[in-house]
């Protein structure tokens, strides 16, 4: 079966990293609440866990409280919901990866939420030749200590070459 | 065919079984081919950590009528008309995660009690066994059960009308004996339960729920380590979960390792977020009032597990109606069927008092005399005069859904 995908919108790609990692975006794209339940949503999702700063859950309401709202249901977000689904198929691929495998749930480009920021990461390697195979093996196998004592859980189901591609677009994040 | 999803017997009408048999075959070719289940919603699921069990694993024996309605977290049922059994089988057991499927060892399982209590005990798995044991048939049933049919729409898992609950044999020890062996602190008003599911994130708590000491006390509230006689399957909690029969099923914390004696209710995300209900009705549509409370026991209500939606009988044959009836803490009264769309009530036959907190099994058979679309009603009264309403009330985590069941059939001229 087809795999649903949100809505275009601003906000739109930060909702499905985010929300995904714990549960199916379906729960989402199923979903019609005012902003008020929405924010509740938002929170109790905090409490179970979810790593979000402030300005990632003010976005993630906004876009939820526009889209997916049970009083004032868009009619073009409905109709905007097949194209959705072929430009995610056209997304990047190394986001995707980032996606399906949860990367996002700790880490972000900019700032350290879980785990360090890409940019931190790529900066500390700048001038690590060998860096590369490293990180690589580090993401299929999970570390410990290098960012702080929170683990980071390995990955078995990463092919050598997605860990590659992976490692090489975060090294390029400076 | 020998292997139906749903047990054939006399009373199944002749092409009702002929389908039966007819999805069985397909199904059997499915289940060779891996899509033993009908899966609703199925995406790309990030990869889960390790120590957990896919999916595919613990979905693999369920009943081929079994349908997933979330796959991360795991939720599932069948339907009522699958649902015509005594005695729920494991295989038609309700699914519930709140996380992901932890892959214990139940060798090395303990059990902590600590809080208020005289004596901190850590129980091993095999020590727990030697203590006194029952067995009984309970009701476990999700608060969310049945919350698709709730308009608009309230937030959460959209279980169908009729799954979400299970009324299997558990066996385990009485709580109340494992409290008094840790003996019961003076202030004590709530035991918390911890369970081992693994979250998707390190940030995630851990599942825990408490209960009032009363119930907690009750004999009837158990830790089990078994489910119709043979060892818990890992979806249902191995190799020890909590049973708190009649009420909501997110008490009965599965793969249960910590037990905590508070003086009042557990405070965190399952107990202040979740699982509760306004004090008194709000308008549809609302966000949950700050003053909620929690959920306890399940309100009466039935299903109609035969006939099953659109099945096909023949004119001036005899209709068998079967099903089932519960009330979280309530026993059963009476239950009253309408063939007219509830202009007038019949009264069916219930089937002897079970266990405590068993359901109580329903039947009554109707000559069919006249042709065309026949609508089936039940409607069951508890002891306390409690009937099942014609909706229930909205609210807006959609819980406790238990209005009067309705199933359309069709009659043929011979």
């Amino acid at each position: 079966m087809a795999h649903e995908a949100l809505v275009p919108g601003p906000g739109a790609d930060l909702t499905q990293a985010k929300c995904a990692v714990c549960h199916e975006i379906e729960h989402v794209v199923r979903s019609r609440q005012s902003r008020a339940e929405w924010e509740d949503t938002m929170q109790r999702m905090v409490k179970r866990g979810a790593p979000l700063t402030p300005d990632e859950i003010r976005i993630i309401t906004d876009y939820l409280a526009t889209y997916y709202n049970r009083e004032a249901p868009s009619a073009a977000a409905q109709a905007a919901s097949a194209q959705a689904a072929a430009a995610q198929a056209q997304a990047d691929p190394v986001i995707q990866l980032l996606n399906r495998n949860a990367c996002l749930g700790c880490h972000a480009v900019e700032k350290a939420v879980v785990g360090p920021a890409f940019r931190e990461v790529a900066t500390r390697y700048r001038s690590d030749a060998a860096a590369a195979a490293r990180l690589a093996r580090k993401l299929k196998e999970g570390g410990q200590g290098a960012w702080g004592q929170v683990p980071m859980p390995p990955n078995p189901g990463l092919s050598d070459a997605e860990a590659k591609l992976i490692v090489e677009w975060v090294l390029t994040r400076q | 065919m020998t292997d139906p999803i749903r047990p054939i017997d006399a009373d199944v009408p002749p092409a009702r079984r002929e389908f039966l048999t007819r999805v069985a075959t397909l199904s059997a070719l499915a289940a060779g081919s891996g899509l033993a289940q009908r899966v609703l919603a199925q995406a790309a699921p990030p990869v889960d950590p390790p120590g957990t069990v896919p999916n595919a694993q613990v979905l693999a024996p369920k009943s081929r009528a079994f349908t997933v309605y979330s796959a991360r977290p795991l939720t599932g049922s069948v339907t009522a008309e699958y649902h015509d059994f005594d005695v729920t089988p494991n295989d038609a057991m309700f699914i519930r995660n709140n996380l992901l499927t932890p892959d214990l060892d139940a060798s090395k399982h303990v059990l902590r009690v600590r809080g208020l209590v005289d004596r901190p005990l850590e129980i091993p798995l095999a020590e727990l066994k030697r203590m006194p044991s029952f067995t009984t048939q309970a009701m476990v049933e999700c608060a969310g059960s049945g919350r698709s049919s709730f308009q608009p729409r309230a937030s959460g898992t959209p279980w169908a009308p009729t799954g979400g609950m299970g009324c299997p044999q558990w066996t385990g020890v009485s709580l109340a004996d494992i409290l008094k062996r840790a003996g019961v602190k003076a202030g004590a008003g709530h035991v918390a339960f911890s369970g081992d599911d693994v979250g998707a994130v390190p940030t995630a708590p851990k599942v825990i729920r408490s209960i009032p000491l009363s119930k907690a006390m009750e004999r009837h509230t158990m830790v089990a380590w078994a489910m119709n006689g043979g060892d818990l399957p890992k979806i249902h909690g191995y190799p020890l979960r909590v049973v708190v029969p009649g009420w909501v099923g997110s008490a009965s914390i599965k793969w249960v390792s910590g037990i905590e004696v508070l003086d009042a209710p557990f405070k965190g995300t399952y107990m202040d977020d979740s699982y509760r209900i306004p004090r008194t009705p709000v308008a549809p549509g609302s966000k949950l009032p700050a003053d909620a409370v929690t959920t306890e026991a399940w309100p009466v209500k039935s299903i109609i597990t035969l006939p099953g939606p659109g099945d096909r009988y023949k004119l001036g044959g005899l209709l068998v109606v079967r099903g089932s009836a519960w009330a979280g803490e309530y026993d059963i009264e009476r239950v009253d069927l309408s063939f007219d769309n509830g202009a007038t009530w019949q009264p069916a036959n219930l089937a002897p008092r079970g266990d405590r907190y068993a359901w109580r099994r329903f039947r009554l058979e109707l000559p069919l005399t006249r042709p065309g679309e026949l609508t089936i009603l039940a409607r069951a009264t508890d002891q306390k005069g409690n009937a099942q309403p014609v909706a229930s009330t909205w609210n807006p985590l959609g819980y406790f859904w238990n209005a009067i069941p309705r199933v359309g059939i069709v009659v043929e001229k011979a």
